[in-house]
């Protein structure tokens, strides 16, 4: 089987009298209020854009403050965060001024005065503006380890109502052009003097700013892997900073859908999923309730329960609740002893729910739990839900259920105590009826 | 270990690798082992404990470092080094037994995830790197002199080693200093060698104009790179715990 996944990052090397290098890995110096990794300095060249897309700030048809730096400032700007420690390198961006040539003209200036005047050898990320010319993307690939040209929106139609000056072509053929480039220039390593783009190209796609569904977008990034063979396909869910006809009017941004689509996206890169199986016509988007591993072992119990003990790598990791990780502590682990759901809990691997998809030695994790759909996803979704912290639960009392002799279950206040009832008391016919239409 | 003798004493050692592998070379070669290990500043004397003070020996320790790489492999010693660095309570006597199976068992003993000392072993080397990873994007340095910068850390694991490399790696060019502040010891480097030292008397110059600039464009960029629609101050808190806060510009 092969994987999509390739590693990310650059290995950029520093010299004797250089400031910087690239760690493979990748190092996050800090994290915003909104809870995500700031690694990079991550800015904007300028906000004067020609351009009028309708979801951007920038749009030159909005009244905002524009501003331009000169490529000396980004630079001194850059070495003196990376001195202090507080960036990894350079994320460099622009609005388009003047035109897409005069923009990347300004861009490659900032980064060759960072290369080549500074010596400086750590990170640096640039947008490739659309519509360039390619001796420009050929000078700017030479310079950086990553370059990246955004999709903006998943469909060309979307793309001609929302940013009618950016065409698919204009932003594919790039896309296209480096990532040839890229391949010539690793299979004939002797022949070039510098890696070109060394850490690879990305792109991004705003997610719920038009009406596409989530099959359509996940097979996008599978072919973007696949054919362009990119390290990252970025989603964001759409903020409206804009009021415009074309745009939808959203409260909140779709976060979790979001989550679910990038969720998707590492099973095709690391667990060698196909966007076909996660998603089908009859389910064109990702279940709310349950991520997309597991909405797909539920609907392919048949291949479960796996066996830990004799299943290959790839088999383990379709595993809801296993990851790379825990597959590969597994796989080793085995050599020396064969495993059961204690070593398994020793090993650190997380059963919440690998426990209802496995065997160990031929045995199931419990007795009382039912190998069917149904029950497994009752479970699987309470166990999501009750992880929220509830605040009806009381002590139980022995004498509070003197007054009725009989034992009910409507005596009990929360849903966890019904449930935590249901995985020991075998549940009545009446019960097990009510699981399924799931009026628990 | 089948037929090895568990002694009743309390070996005491004095705090560094070489002579924890002085305690691997005696217990290996007698088939001993000690109840317990501690390092000699860190013990509390109890009256049920017999206590018996291991010197260290380099000759002695250099056979067993060559030896760990030789029989077991570099993966031993890098996980036992590692582990060694952590600030767990019990570290020496998990790595005795981890060193002392392994010359027995050999490079396999890495694949024995489910014995307990095997595996504690290798997360109490896992937690020491995952802290050092942290650090090296959480560290942040102030300009204090010409050409000089400082910073301060407060790290739970002995990590100031494999940190400082990282940083002579990346910015060869800076004379600096790390200063473990929790173990009172200092990382210097002068662009060519380094020196790690205790960190008594040290006196740091109060910062520049300069160095206020960029500190108050910094947290600018903090402040501004947030989308506030997304705001999560607990996934923020989880990825950077508040004990590192105090050391931080931007908090």
């Amino acid at each position: 089987m092969m994987l999509l996944a390739v590693q990310v990052g650059s290995k950029r090397k520093n010299n004797s009298n250089g400031m910087g290098n690239g760690n493979y890995s990748g190092i996050c110096h800090s994290w915003g209020a909104d809870g995500r990794c700031i690694s990079l300095l991550k800015i904007l060249f300028s906000n004067c854009c020609m351009y009028d897309c309708k979801y951007c700030i920038n749009r030159c048809t909005n009244s905002v403050k524009r501003a331009t730096f000169t490529p000396r400032e980004i630079a001194d700007l850059t070495i003196n965060f990376y001195k202090r420690n507080y960036i990894e390198g350079l994320f460099l961006s622009s609005a388009v001024i003047r035109s897409p040539d005069y923009t990347m003209e300004m861009l490659i200036k900032t980064v060759d005065i960072l290369r080549n005047e500074y010596n400086f050898n750590g990170y640096i990320h640039c947008k490739t503006i659309p519509g360039c010319s390619k001796d420009l993307i050929d000078k700017l690939g030479n310079l950086v380890d990553r370059l990246s040209i955004n999709i903006e929106l998943p469909s060309n139609e979307s793309l001609k109502l929302l940013a009618p000056q950016k065409e698919k072509t204009g932003i594919l053929a790039p896309m296209n052009y480096v990532s040839k480039n890229i391949k010539q220039n690793r299979l004939d390593k002797n022949k070039y003097k510098t890696d070109f783009v060394p850490a690879g190209q990305t792109t991004q796609l705003i997610i719920g700013a038009t009406p596409e569904s989530d099959l359509k977008i996940l097979k996008l990034s599978e072919n973007l892997y696949k054919k362009l063979s990119l390290k990252r396909v970025y989603y964001s869910a759409y903020i409206s900073v804009n009021n415009d006809k074309n745009l939808p009017t959203l409260e909140a941004p779709p976060l979790l859908r979001e989550n679910r689509l990038y969720q998707a996206d590492w099973l095709l890169r690391f667990y060698g999923f196909k966007a076909d199986e996660l998603l089908d016509e009859k389910h064109q988007n990702f279940n709310n309730l349950l991520d997309p591993k597991c909405d797909w072992a539920i609907r392919n119990l048949d291949k479960f329960p796996i066996e830990i003990n004799t299943a290959d790598y790839f088999a383990l990791l379709r595993i809801p609740g296993i990851g790379v990780i825990s597959a590969k502590k597994i796989i080793r682990a085995r050599r020396s002893f064969l495993l059961d759901f204690e070593s398994l809990k020793k090993l650190g691997v997380t059963l919440k729910r690998a426990k209802y998809f496995i065997t160990c030695k031929g045995k199931y994790f419990d007795k009382v739990y039912k190998f069917n759909s149904s029950f497994i996803e009752t479970n699987l979704v309470y166990q999501e839900k009750l992880s929220i912290p509830n605040k009806s639960y009381k002590q139980l009392s022995l004498f509070d259920n003197l007054q009725n002799s009989n034992f009910q279950f409507s005596s009990f206040q929360s849903e966890k105590q019904k449930l935590l009832l249901f995985n020991k008391i075998q549940p009545s016919k009446e019960d097990k009826i009510k699981c399924l239409t799931g009026n628990l | 270990m089948p037929n090895w003798k568990l002694i009743n004493k309390t070996y005491l050692y004095d705090g560094t690798f070489d002579g924890l592998l002085t305690i691997v070379f005696d217990s290996y070669a007698n088939k001993i082992l000690p109840q317990k290990i501690y390092s000699q500043d860190e013990y509390v004397s109890n009256f049920l404990d017999k206590t018996l003070f291991i010197k260290s020996d380099y000759e002695k320790s250099q056979r067993v470092f060559n030896g760990i790489e030789k029989n077991i492999g570099y993966d031993a010693l890098y996980n036992s080094y590692n582990a060694f660095l952590s600030n767990e309570k019990e570290k020496e006597i998990y790595i005795l037994k981890y060193l002392c199976n392994g010359f027995d068992i050999g490079p396999k003993i890495n694949n024995m995830l489910t014995v307990s000392y095997v595996f504690k072993v290798i997360n109490m080397r896992k937690k020491a790197l995952a802290e050092c990873h942290k650090l090296k994007g959480l560290l942040r340095f102030q300009e204090v002199g010409d050409n000089l910068c400082y910073a301060s850390i407060h790290p739970d694991n002995n990590i100031l080693e494999p940190l400082g490399h990282h940083f002579i790696n990346r910015l060869p060019t800076l004379n600096f200093i790390i200063h473990d502040k929790n173990r009172n010891i200092c990382f210097l480097y002068n662009q060519k060698e380094y020196k790690i030292i205790s960190g008594e008397g040290l006196s740091i110059p109060s910062i520049s104009e300069n160095e206020k600039m960029y500190q108050d464009l910094w947290k600018m960029f903090f402040k501004t790179i947030a989308i506030k629609e997304r705001t999560n101050p607990r996934c923020q808190m989880q990825y950077m715990p508040k004990k590192y806060w105090k050391d931080l510009i931007e908090m």
